[in-house]
């Protein structure tokens, strides 16, 4: 079927002026938060209500048009990229949250609800939205829970799958289940523990049942500056292994600070080679006995300065400086890739030592960023797009590093996602069997891969196939579909 | 469920299941996994032709202090796993009340205990898991690093599905540090039902228990115990600050008995019931009078054992809670009683179906055992 | 003024057809006008403030001017202005934020022609500057909108009536004499209660949107307080500063004028408030009217030059922001930007000059709850928040509420309520719910567009709450007027707006 087809009939169903054509306004949806991808949707709707998204996926059904969902855009690897022709269905409209259900620590929001609006509107009742994502006051929960998004605080509080109790889902055909609930569990197979995080290839969640946590009695904040990264390491090995749970330990080293103050004047020590922000919360006494404990640690891994946070505003401004850090490198550079690889904790010294190697090697700056308690790093490869090849090389180093991530155990991504940038770094994770696997649950949501194709999968297969070792010519060479590369 | 054509086999290695597995795909036969075999009654499959035995699977293969992360084979015992874990001030937070269940039994049934108020249940802890198919292909999702978004999460599927999807090799978990101090309040109450204001009144405070029990008989009397531990310092801060919220209780440095221990015998109709965390008073109120129940007050989970009389009322209840989201699972039915032992699953059965048709198509794994007949 | 002949006298004549509503329904048959609002959560997507032009703008920029590839460039389209954009707020569209405004600058930039929704979305940018603020990375959306919009302005062909409207309005209100010639008509009009009798008779919604917004804003005028040309300081004088007295300021709000002298000499400044003072060109430079905004701040500059002054005092954020911008508005003309630098460098809001000197003279106590505003003209573009927060809280007495979506402009914008009246209408709304919400006991705001969206908006919506420029609550406590007196004058005083017995807007 033409898009100009799929078109008129999107407009017949869910009104003209919700369904886009024009070129220059498909264009601006062209790339999510990684702009080094682009593709034009043939068409992008605009919903605004659960039965708008129903019209839209069923009508992409019947067409076989694929479809990507889209919320706020902010996403860090291309999941929200539209696939050439094919339908893109934006969620920001869907924005009703609430209200709180406080004596049942849930609330019940559409997909493009705020992150940072669930905690805003939870606060009356002393209780917040626990995953917080750098881009909390702009990315929605939609998408959080496409990425199973976490942040600076799942070190203690786990990621965007810990907080999510329910969801109703419309599935590629257009139907729609009802995953979870407001209870802690149902019976049956953990579907919502499986969509969470599959990163819109297996439907779009139209409603989302979100746990709230009790705020805690109080919440210590710390900037430490540290004239190694070495140290800076040390002290976050040496927090965990003193049994002690920190809310949050983030480490930005010299470049990252650089980029920081400059964009928002963070004020982190002068001089300092690396910071840790360390975050405590929970009743007084605890914090107050471990915030001490960890001040000793860092001074005996010779921190050189140890600012704790006097106010509410003191410890924004401490995490303004982390949570900006990543644009705020946009004025240090003329561009960067962003990086998303895991590590286990104990290997970040070592890991921090190769990836310097690594980056001397190329004659190319890399600023690190990174959840340090989680082992969660950011590399930011720095390069400059306007000399040539050097794009290419920022692109190489990245991938380097994040294959050392894989070497050392670790994941290529622990937040951001696989979406289109690194769906070919899954077969170095993962064997053929395990992707296969995946592909099981993939073809039991979406039997005729219409959800976000192309996302999160190294190659495409169809679903007819059974998993194990495979012989003989691939189904979609085959039938003239895709070629094998 | 077992007969006497049954074959039981223990292997002592992955690959060992997996030829296992492949044999009885190849030959049409159906296949169960089983452990410590806490829960083998649990909606236990008419008759199966192979039972895997995974006790022969028993090594510790990597436990990283510095790291919180432990990966164990599916037929070590949880108990052994704690034994190993706490040489190094750790702990898997999990603490089911079926003793002797290995870790593959646990994550199948989605075992928890009462702490999963604070630590969480298997899906929490669970970072990495390998799994045998149907027709032995071995597959692993997640990894052994706590954060990880690579790929769909199929930990999350295998954990509570019974071995309806494939059988549990080897595990990875999150740990979390042994708390140095330990201090519990216990409130006597003369009327169960007050247990759920209270509940809600510790939820929603500041004060930080990894567990909060009731021990009550329906219509009649209860106790909440509410088990506090971190350092020193704060579970007697905070035990004090219980005291208060609750306007009485007695203090204690161990758990009293029973703690964390299931109602019933094997005669007895047992359910776990899961609902709306504030509805604790409605659905205690919805059981019939004279119930002995354990709940984990402020998390939405309550075992009930009921006589197997009550087998007839089991679809009243389940209406009666339905409003706050409840369902009403068996875990044990006396000898001889028929009952769904899963109740309604709601709009998402299709689904489930589509799942397992992939996983398993041929309906060899568990065949019977799980929601609508899986 | 060079530029003011027989073109403009032409256009006299469509200004005062347009506020005087002689015809009135002969305009505005243009386009059509569709709702903005769908939902109480969402507004429909094709919030048609104005009618779209016919055909692509093709080569979408010509050479003078284009917005800079450069700039376009630091965008790295981590989406963190989305959230405090007024428009995406709205619509949640990606067009209607200021990522996709620069992506659409992008297209034109790499060839693209701008096709009508590309400009109409261009059009509907509030440029509040929000996403300045926001921007992580440090993109100059300012520059990028200002020369994008000169390059609309100059080149796309708009239907008659917006042209009409667009006329009558820069034609109108940077002109002080030609706002006080309004005066007469629209005081006896407001007397006359005809406001409300067309409101009844439903007369007043079948005026074109625009007109309505222009009805509907008008505040209640007051007798005009005469400016001395030179005011001395009182007490030891601390410093010589000029006035700025603006046009809308000076013709709606004389009051605040007055207030703004009186607290300045009571602080020890020596005032000097040119006569004949022009219009400093800020809504003709944010109506991308790149000529005559050169005009005005080329006048603007000879004027303060001649003042002889240290410092130049603004009270209307509007005016500040763009005096301080003006070396490049002039970047043409490399004396003129040198002069219009220096000027710049002498340029402050009244509340940056309060604070930097500190308080000499006492204050009275004033028991006020206040809902400060910031305009976004001060918060965004001069990025002047704290200091007229720690003016209001040196006043004993006063206590400051919190506003919800505080980043979010109110919709006024210059002209753009004039303009977009249906997004502006929706904006207003939400501030002015936001200002309720805070149980206030008057609205402070530092920018008198701000001033009129809000209270007209209020009285639209059958609420009362008095509103008030900071320098006025400074003013009644340094001369210990009670509380009564100041809330009454910012309830029923000049510049407050007609209470409305019906919502006239709203069909």
């Amino acid at each position: 079927m033409s898009t100009a087809v799929l078109a008129a009939r999107l407009r017949e169903a869910i009104g003209a002026e919700r369904v886009l054509t024009d070129r220059a306004q498909l264009r601006t949806y062209e790339c999510d938060g990684l702009a080094n991808f682009r593709v034009t949707p043939g068409v992008v709707v605009l919903a605004e209500s659960r039965e708008h998204v129903v019209d839209a996926v069923r009508l992409c059904a019947e067409a076989g048009v694929p479809f990507v969902a889209r919320g706020s855009g902010t996403g860090l690897s291309g999941g929200a990229l539209p696939v050439s022709d094919g339908v893109v269905i934006v969620l920001s409209r869907l924005r009703s949250l609430g209200p709180v259900d406080a004596d049942n620590l849930r609330v019940v929001v559409e997909p493009g609800v705020i992150n940072l609006w669930v905690t805003r509107d939870a606060a009356p009742h002393d209780l917040a939205y626990a995953p917080d994502p750098s881009s909390q006051q702009v990315c929605s929960i939609g998408g959080n829970v496409a990425e199973n998004a976490g942040g600076a605080h799942c070190l203690k509080y786990g990621f965007t799958v810990n907080h999510v109790m329910g969801a109703e889902v419309v599935l590629p055909d257009g139907s729609v289940v009802h995953l979870g609930g407001t209870a802690p569990e149902h019976p049956g197979y953990d579907l919502l523990g499986a969509f969470i995080g599959s990163e819109g290839t297996l439907g779009i969640a139209t409603s989302l049942t979100l746990r709230l946590v009790r705020v805690p009695e109080t919440v210590q904040t710390m900037l430490v500056g540290f004239t190694s990264v070495e140290d800076a390491a040390a002290t976050v090995s040496d927090v965990i292994a003193a049994g002690i749970l920190p809310a949050a330990i983030e480490m930005m080293d010299a470049l990252a600070i650089e980029a920081a103050e400059a964009a928002v004047r963070c004020g982190y020590p002068a001089g300092a080679v690396a910071v840790l922000v360390i975050e405590l919360d929970g009743p007084q006494v605890e914090v107050a006995a471990q915030f001490a404990e960890v001040e000793g640690i860092a001074l005996a891994q010779h921190a050189f300065e140890i600012r704790i946070a006097q106010d509410a505003a003191e410890r924004a401004l401490m995490w303004k400086g982390r949570k900006s850090a990543f644009a705020a490198v946009g004025r240090i550079s003329p561009a960067y890739f962003v990086q998303d690889g895991v590590i286990p904790r104990t290997r970040l010294p070592e890991v921090l030592a190769e990836i310097t190697r690594m980056s001397d090697a190329v004659g190319l700056r890399v600023a690190n960023v990174f959840h340090a308690g989680d082992g969660n790093l950011h590399p930011l490869v720095l390069f400059d797009d306007a000399v040539e090849g050097q794009a290419h090389d920022a692109e190489e180093l990245a991938g380097s590093i994040l294959e050392l991530c894989i070497s050392s155990g670790g994941s290529i991504t622990g937040e951001h996602g696989v979406g289109m940038e690194k769906r070919l770094k899954m077969a170095k994770q993962f064997t053929p069997s395990d992707l296969d696997t995946m592909q099981l649950v993939r073809c039991a949501f979406d039997p005729d891969g219409i959800a976000n194709p192309g996302k999160v999968f190294p190659t495409p297969r169809l679903c007819g196939e059974r998993p194990g070792p495979k012989t003989g010519v691939h189904a979609v060479q085959a039938a003239g579909l895709g070629e094998v590369f | 469920m077992l007969t006497d054509a049954t074959t039981v086999v223990r292997p002592t290695s992955v690959d060992e299941v997996s030829q296992v597995l492949r044999a009885a795909h190849r030959d049409g036969r159906t296949v169960l996994a089983a452990g410590g075999r806490t829960k083998l009654d649990w909606a236990p499959p008419a008759s199966v032709d192979v039972l895997i035995d995974t006790t022969g699977l028993d090594r510790i293969v990597e436990h990283t202090a510095g790291d919180l992360v432990a990966i164990a084979e599916a037929g070590v015992r949880l108990t052994s796993l704690q034994d190993q874990l706490a040489s190094a001030g750790q702990w898997l937070a999990l603490d089911p009340p079926e003793q002797g269940a290995t870790l593959g039994g646990i994550v199948s049934a989605n075992a928890s205990g009462p702490r999963r108020l604070r630590f969480g249940t298997v899906r929490d802890l669970l970072i990495g898991v390998t799994v045998v198919l149907a027709d032995g292909t071995v597959a692993h999702a997640g990894g052994k690093v706590v954060k990880n978004v690579a790929g769909y999460d199929l930990g999350k599927l295998y954990t509570g599905a019974h071995g309806t999807l494939g059988v549990v090799v080897s595990t990875t978990w999150r740990l979390h540090p042994v708390a140095p101090a330990r201090r519990v309040v216990v409130l006597d109450l003369p009327d169960a039902l007050a247990a759920g204001p209270l509940a809600v009144a510790i939820a929603r405070s500041t004060l930080t228990p990894t567990a909060v029990e009731l021990h009550a008989t329906t219509g009649g009397n209860g106790s909440l115990v509410v088990v506090f531990e971190a350092i020193e310092a704060s579970v007697h801060a905070q035990a004090d600050a219980a005291v208060t919220l609750l306007g009485g209780g007695r203090q204690l440095d161990e758990l009293p008995a029973l703690f964390g221990e299931r109602p019933g015998s094997t005669e007895d109709l047992i359910l776990r019931l899961a609902f709306a965390p504030a509805s604790l008073t409605a659905v205690l109120a919805a059981l019939p009078d004279g119930t002995e129940v354990t709940a984990s007050a402020c998390t939405g989970v309550l075992y009930a054992a009921l006589p197997a009389s009550s087998a007839a009322a089991l679809d009243a209840l389940r209406a009666a809670i339905a409003p706050y989201d409840g369902s009403a699972v068996v875990l044990n039915a006396p000898a001889g009683l028929s009952l769904d032992h899963w109740g309604p699953v709601g709009d998402s059965l299709e689904l489930m179906r589509r799942v397992k048709d992939r996983f398993d198509p041929e309906r060899r794994l568990a065949p019977g055992r799980f929601v609508g007949g899986i | 003024m060079p530029e003011k002949t027989g073109a403009l006298r032409a256009t006299d004549q469509a200004a005062a057809e347009v506020l005087g509503a002689r015809r009135p329904l002969d305009l505005g048959q243009g386009g059509p006008i569709a709702a903005s609002a769908g939902s109480a959560t969402v507004g429909a997507p094709v919030a048609l403030g104005l009618p779209g032009i016919g055909v692509p703008l093709a080569p979408a920029f010509d050479a003078h001017h284009p917005p800079d590839a450069a700039l376009v460039g630091d965008c790295v389209h981590c989406g963190f202005c989305l959230p405090t954009c007024p428009t995406y707020v709205l619509w949640g569209e990606e067009m209607d934020s200021p990522r996709g405004r620069i992506d659409i600058m992008k297209q034109g930039l790499d060839g693209d022609p701008l096709t009508p929704d590309a400009v109409r979305h261009l059009d509907q940018c509030l440029g509040c500057m929000a996403c300045v603020t926001a921007c992580p990375s440090g993109v100059q959306y300012d520059k990028l909108i200002e020369a994008t919009n000169a390059q609309l302005e100059r080149r796309v062909e708009r239907p008659r009536a917006e042209r009409l409207m667009r006329t009558a309005i820069y034609s109108l209100f940077p002109y002080p004499r030609r706002l006080a010639a309004l005066r007469g008509p629209l005081r006896a009009y407001q007397a006359s209660g005809l406001g409300g009798v067309l409101a009844r008779t439903g007369l007043l919604q079948r005026l074109p949107a625009g007109l309505q917004a222009m009805e509907a804003l008008a505040p209640r005028l007051g007798p005009v307080e005469t400016l001395a040309e030179r005011t001395p300081a009182q007490g030891t004088r601390r410093r010589t500063v000029g006035l700025l007295t603006g046009c809308v300021q000076g013709t709606f709000f004389p009051d605040v004028n007055a207030a703004t002298v009186r607290v300045l000499a009571a602080e020890g400044c020596e005032v000097v408030a040119p006569k004949r003072q022009t219009c400093c060109g800020a809504l003709s430079a944010h109506g991308g009217r790149e000529a005559e905004a050169v005009a005005f701040a080329k006048q603007v500059i000879r004027t303060f030059e001649d003042a002889g002054v240290q410092t130049v005092v603004v009270n209307a954020a509007g005016c500040g922001s763009n005096m301080k911008e003006d070396a490049h508005q002039l970047r043409d003309e490399p004396g003129w930007a040198q002069r219009a630098a220096a000027l710049a460098d002498k340029v402050r809001d009244i509340t940056e000059v309060l604070d930097e000197l500190g308080p000499v003279a006492v204050r009275h106590p004033l028991a006020l709850r206040v809902a400060y505003q910031d305009a976004c003209h001060l918060a965004h573009a001069q990025g002047v928040r704290d200091q007229p927060r720690r003016l209001l809280r040196e006043v004993p007495g006063v206590e400051l509420a919190q506003l919800i979506e505080a980043e979010i402009c109110c919709g006024s914008a210059g002209t753009y309520n004039l303009l977009n009246p249906e997004p502006a209408r929706e904006l207003g709304e939400r501030k002015a719910r936001a200002v309720l919400a805070t149980g206030a006991d008057v609205m402070v705001t530092a920018n008198p567009g701000c001033w009129m969206q809000v209270a007209s908006t209020l009285a639209r919506m059958g609420e009362r709450m008095p509103v008030a420029h900071t320098v006025q609550v400074l003013d009644a406590s340094i001369r210990g007027l009670p509380v009564t007196q100041l809330l009454a004058a910012a309830l029923d005083g000049p510049g407050t707006v007609m209470p409305r017995p019906t919502s006239a807007l709203r069909p």
